[in-house]
């Protein structure tokens, strides 16, 4: 076991209003330090917005501007050029904004905001719903999972982000999670040292929402990665392909027994969903062997 | 800058209120294309290639994102224009709320025009007074001069309280009537209007923190602050209006009394009505007939002192709206009779819904809506004038 | 231009920090210092986790030095230990457990090779101190008792120092220049050594007990058991440790090819491993089937390798001699019943069994137990072992026993380990009690503590022996030691039970920024911590715990 180096400064503060054991919190508590205090951030209506302190106090040590929920990736394009005009092009402008927000109500804002290659880093904290209005479905609930709006399991699958915002040509698109602290950290700090509209999609589990033990969330968010159902890879200029962790170690199946939403899937369901992931592990090992074939690999990793 | 303006030149309303912009030096220009707006953002964009405007333009997807973006840049410390028009102000109307919670200065045109459906692109002040509560500064205009001047004022004005302002005129009649116009050079436009510069703004080098969740009676405040600040456009658009007076020998106050003196009756209307009922008017008296127009220029804050103080005397008022409030009537018609509610020897007010869906109201029409209602009693409600 | 009046409803002020979420938790996680299982299972009290940490960071002269703080003879344990410690290595349950021997053997080595040697005392005590016994329970309780400033005077009847470690261990397993060296090191610390100086009768130790402020008796255990169906005058029946003493100074005695070897111990094994050095062919009768014997597993291993039969789950029953010098073992095998107490059993014949084995000599080496001719009327005894309380104490307040004396844990470590737990209690007797921390009532850290998430599996490193050929044609040392580049690797792979390893998961993993760096470690902030267990979950040392509060 080898300690990782984080020599970089806080930017959240203690006494945030997160649930005890909250992933998000964590995971925005290294975001946000990987990117550093020259950095201004944009965070809608969600669990990110209630991390942010009630006013007059806030939980980030940058400043950071609360718009509409669906209204972030336009309204981190009007800071980035509010700032760009003032010649502080240095400073960085992300936005940590929910999945609701982003693959829901705010995509159309961020497809936008992707097309016209705005200068900013996006996270999106997947938690898979609408946790902070008590569990609901979004269009990154998972198949067959069980949320407030789909009491007997969502019937549709998940709307795959990553490929979507790959698809825009963005110079960087990626996912990331807490589990793999050292991993995340590189993707933020990779991030920061790229031009135009780069996005993370950060899996985030909702001990509420999921139904997880108060110190649980990593182990989930491991499992997920572990299990292929998120997997963590990165995308450059929308074709380069590279997979972070290569092995795919363990089924489905132990994954969803670590949740309560997934409780009371049928045998065909666990299998079903296997299926679906396999089926996304096979293509996405397609495009990693085709970009490495056409010499498109990145050089870093 | 490179292409300085001519001192007079012949503008549409929208070109009108592009060089206004354009003189108003803004650093972020959200844009988004709807008819009849349309020719202000690409004056606007064409200004900026050509290297005239020193602007971040921006080419959102939406009305919507360009009101999200322009808070964001405002409260990050850019002057901010951008123009809209109908629907798109419709779709806007959530951030319009936002961006006078967060108290961000922007400066927005709205050309007036019928909201659907059905779909028209009529003249028609609907879309606008539907806003009437999102704490924006709201002014009407008559006239490409009109607009330009107005433009230019209102950056003041919002920048002076931090309450964002809407500046509209109407489809065609102004947006696209060709007349001449006097530009006021750039060095003057500057002596008028310093670089936008708030004290407190995003900056990382300060990091305050902008729309956190706030309690109850943080809410009501915030809510009576941004009414006291209402409260000071009067005074200070008196004083913008006696400075821009001063630069350019025009005066455009937040209400105009045109030949009221000793009217017995008085026209109150808003926008391009008021350029027709200037005829009507003038038409009257030479019949010798004491009628005058009051233009209501600011409508939000609306001037309820000044509109008492004028009206205080006259018998008849006849009220025009361009605008229909289903279940209410003329939006114009109804505030006016609050305002003027507990008048020492109240006038008798005629609201006529004259013009709604841009149909065409004469100056010929106007006179005999004027003599129409003094013949007649004043009705609560207002009234339908047939085109 | 003028501007509206402050507007401290729109933007922030402060931070978070004014908001003490502390109060929202119903228990605190706190750091813990607790035994790892293979330090609780160390008869020496290993530290293991620590001194693996130093040869984790290449620190091979940190790791020695902690190492010897409890035990001087880490070559010589690196090679013979029977190793509890892997026995109890919570990566047994991950994938396998660590090579914690070869480890110390490793480090072991290294001090010889760079020739380390121990700081001399800190200060010197004016209470002289007697040991009795020169093997490993003696040197080590001499060498503890110097350390700590003791005057020591160390009585030994043989001509040279080790004991067990000289005169029953072969030297292809501990090589006699690593125990020269080992014994050397404890030597230089200045003892005053009596060697040739037996302790046989009362009026000997009387004479010590007069001169000496506290004695302590690891006399070994030198009388031979002896089968009751072996004439032990004839020429053909031998005890172990009369022909392992003679074969290992090189001069084995002259008995037939064939040769019978009786017991289940590493003493039997060695007897029967020295012998096909010598030429013999041997066959090794135990009493337990092979899974059970006493003897180390790789002791057993090599043994076969190297041409041992084994019959095991047997007994002789009767010798027949058969002319001048063949005799005939008449055997039967047996159920082996081990008794509740360690050296106890029982064993049932199995009826129709019985079997014959043609020899032409027979080694018995099936325990011994001490002489305690020099206590006699002195101290109380137990089932032939002198009696002995935790700290090796005795029913004599001044006397102090161990070793295989005292116990019937014939382990050198044991040994060893009882040597530092006398001399510790006689230093306390002497200065203000001490306790020692890992006490036999402390838990383990189980498995279950350790967050494996952030060890990669792996497999421990091969342990590497000479070729049979080669062992049979002498002294060559059979098992090799980790090559160098293996030790730190090796190392790695430790869960550092219970020891904090500075790793800052515990601080990088808090979502609420409660915990704290400071120059010891890490504080957890109470102002804020909200009880969430993430910290306690994501150590990898299992060095943290949550504590229930109650308000």
């Amino acid at each position: 076991m080898r300690a990782l180096a984080v020599g970089y400064e806080p930017i959240l503060s203690s006494g945030h209003a997160a649930c005890p054991g909250c992933i998000e919190a964590l995971t925005v508590r290294h975001v946000a330090a990987a990117l550093g205090t020259n950095t201004v951030a944009v965070v809608p209506p969600s669990c990110m917005a209630i991390i942010a302190g009630p006013q007059p106090f806030s939980s980030f040590k940058i400043p950071v501007y609360q718009p509409s929920l669906e209204a972030s990736a336009a309204a981190a394009t009007g800071l980035r050029r509010a700032l760009d005009a003032q010649e502080k092009r240095d400073t960085l402008v992300a936005v940590f904004a929910g999945d609701g927000g982003t693959y829901d109500i705010g995509f159309q804002c961020l497809s936008s905001a992707a097309e016209r290659n705005e200068d900013f880093i996006y996270f999106c904290f997947d938690n898979e719903g609408y946790m902070n209005t008590g569990a609901q479905k979004s269009s990154a609930t998972p198949h067959f999972a069980k949320t407030g709006s789909t009491p007997a399991g969502k019937a549709s699958k998940k709307k795959n982000l990553t490929e979507i915002m790959a698809a825009h040509g963005v110079p960087y698109v990626a996912t990331a999670c807490a589990g793999y602290l050292a991993d995340l950290i590189r993707k933020g700090e990779k991030a920061t040292r790229i031009r135009g509209t780069r996005i993370i999609t950060l899996l985030v589990p909702c001990l509420d929402g999921w139904g997880l033990a108060d110190d649980c969330g990593l182990e989930a968010a491991r499992f997920a990665v572990e299990s292929g159902v998120f997997p963590l890879y990165e995308v450059e200029e929308g074709c380069r392909y590279t997979l972070n962790e290569a092995g795919k170690t363990r089924p489905v199946r132990d994954y969803l027994s670590l949740q309560r939403r997934y409780r009371h899937a049928t045998p065909e369901e666990i299998d079903a969903l296997q299926a679906e992931v396999d089926a996304g592990w096979a293509r996405l090992l397609e495009r990693v062997a085709a970009s490495r074939e056409s010499g498109l690999t990145p050089s870093a990793k | 800058m490179r292409n300085a303006p001519p001192d007079r030149m012949l503008l549409t309303g929208n070109h009108a209120v592009a060089w206004a912009a354009r003189l108003a030096r803004p650093k972020v220009l959200p844009v988004y294309p709807i008819t009849p707006q349309t020719p202000i953002l690409e004056k606007l964009s064409e200004f900026e290639a050509k290297g005239e405007l020193d602007a971040e333009v921006i080419t959102p997807e939406s009305e919507h994102s360009v009101m999200a973006a322009s808070i964001a840049a405002s409260l990050a410390g850019a002057r901010v224009f951008t123009a809209t028009a109908s629907q798109g102000l419709l779709l806007m109307h959530e951030l319009l709320h936002y961006a006078s919670g967060a108290r961000a200065p922007i400066v927005v045109a709205n050309v007036n025009r019928t909201v659907a459906s059905p779909w028209g692109f009529w003249p028609d002040e609907t879309d606008s007074l539907a806003q009437r509560d999102a704490g924006w500064i709201q002014f009407y205009c008559e006239s490409a001069q009109d607009c330009l001047d107005t433009v230019i004022a209102a950056f003041r004005i919002a920048e002076s309280v931090l309450v964002p302002a809407m500046v509209n005129l109407d489809a065609f009649y102004v947006s696209h009537a060709l007349e001449p116009v006097s530009v006021p050079g750039q060095e003057l436009v500057d002596a008028f209007l310093p670089p936008y510069s708030p004290p407190h703004r995003i900056d990382p080098q300060n990091p305050e923190s902008w729309g956190n969740v706030v309690s109850q009676e943080m809410y009501c405040r915030h809510r009576r602050d941004l009414g006291e600040a209402m409260a000071r456009v009067f005074e200070v658009a008196l004083e913008t209006e006696r400075e821009w007076s001063r630069l350019t020998g025009r005066s455009s106050p937040i209400i105009e009394r045109y030949r009221c003196e000793g009217a017995r009756t008085v026209i109150v209307a808003m926008g391009s009505l008021c350029g027709t009922a200037r005829d009507a008017v003038d038409a009257l008296r030479e019949g010798a007939e004491a009628v005058g127009l009051l233009k209501v220029r600011l409508f939000r804050p609306l001037p309820v002192e000044a509109l008492r103080a004028a009206l205080a005397g006259v018998a008849e008022i006849l009220v025009l709206d361009r605008n229909y409030s289903p279940g209410y009537g003329g939006v114009l018609h109804q505030e006016l009779r609050g305002a003027l509610y507990g008048i020492a020897d109240p006038p008798k007010i005629h609201g006529r819904l004259a013009g709604v869906g841009g149909v065409n109201v004469s100056a010929e029409r106007i006179a005999e809506l004027v003599r129409e209602a003094a013949a007649g009693e004043a009705r609560r409600e207002s009234v339908w004038v047939e085109g | 231009m003028s501007v509206g009046a402050p507007i401290p409803t729109a933007w922030t002020t402060g931070t978070t920090e004014v908001l003490k979420t502390g109060t929202w938790r119903a228990a605190l996680p706190r750091y813990v210092s607790a035994p790892s299982p293979c330090h609780l299972a160390c008869p020496v009290a290993g530290e293991s986790a620590e001194w693996i940490g130093r040869v984790r960071e290449r620190d091979f002269r940190g790791a020695w030095e902690i190492l010897v703080r409890n035990n001087p003879f880490p070559a010589t344990a690196g090679r013979i230990c029977h190793r509890p410690c892997e026995g109890a290595c919570n990566r047994s349950g991950f994938d396998s457990s660590l090579a914690i021997r070869a480890l110390e053997r490793h480090v072991g080595d290294r001090a010889i090779a760079e020739g380390w040697r121990f700081p001399p005392p800190p200060s010197e005590r004016a209470e002289p101190v007697a040991v009795v016994g020169g093997g490993p329970s003696g040197l080590s309780a001499a060498y503890h008792m110097r350390r700590r400033g003791y005057r020591v005077a160390l009585f030994e009847r043989e001509r040279e120092l080790g004991g067990l470690m000289r005169y029953g261990i072969p030297a292809y397993r501990l090589p006699r220049a690593v125990l020269d060296a080992e014994i050397d090191r404890i030597l230089a610390l200045g003892i005053d050594l009596r060697l040739g100086a037996a302790i046989d009768r009362p009026e000997d130790l009387a004479r010590l007990r007069a001169e000496f402020g506290a004695v302590y008796l690891a006399v070994g255990a030198g009388r031979q058991k002896r089968l009751q169906t072996l004439d032990y005058e004839k020429p053909w029946a031998i005890d172990g440790a009369a022909w392992l003493r003679r074969a290992n100074a090189g001069r084995p005695p002259a008995l037939g090819p064939r040769l019978a070897v009786v017991g289940g111990g590493s003493a039997a094994i060695d007897v029967a491993r020295g012998a096909r050095r010598f030429g013999h062919e041997v066959t090794l009768i135990a009493l337990e089937r092979e899974g059970e014997m006493l003897a180390q597993r790789s002791e057993i291993e090599e043994a076969i390798e190297e041409g041992v039969r084994l019959q095991d789950g047997a007994m002789i029953e009767r010798v027949t001699e058969r002319g001048a010098k063949s005799l005939a073992l008449e055997c039967v095998r047996v159920d082996f019943i081990a008794g509740a107490e360690r050296g106890s059993f029982r064993v049932e014949r199995i009826a129709g069994s019985e079997f014959r084995i043609a020899a032409d000599a027979v080694v018995s080496a099936i325990g011994q137990d001490p002489d305690l001719g020099a206590i006699e009327g002195a101290l109380s005894t137990r089932r032939a072992l002198i009696e002995t309380g935790e700290a090796q104490t005795t029913s004599a307040p001044d006397l102090y026993a161990g070793g295989d004396a005292a116990s019937m844990e014939r382990f050198v470590t044991a040994a060893i380990g009882m040597g530092r737990r006398a001399a510790l209690a006689i230093d306390a007797s002497f200065a203000a009690a001490r306790r020692e921390r890992g006490a036999a009532s402390e838990r383990p850290v189980p498995l279950a503590a350790i967050a494996t998430f952030y060890y990669p599996k792996g497999e421990r490193p091969c342990e590497r022996r000479l070729g049979v050929e080669e062992r049979l044609r002498g002294e060559a040392e059979v098992e090799f030691g980790i090559l160098p580049e293996e030790a730190p690797r090796e190392a790695e792979r430790c869960f550092s039970c219970g020891t904090c390893i500075f790793c800052d998961n515990c601080f990088l993993y808090c979502p609420d920024l409660a915990v704290r760096r400071i120059p010891s470690g890490y504080e957890v902030l109470g102002d804020y911590c909200k009880g969430c267990g993430i910290c306690v979950k994501e150590c990898p040392t299992g060095s943290m715990e949550m504590a229930e509060e109650l308000r």
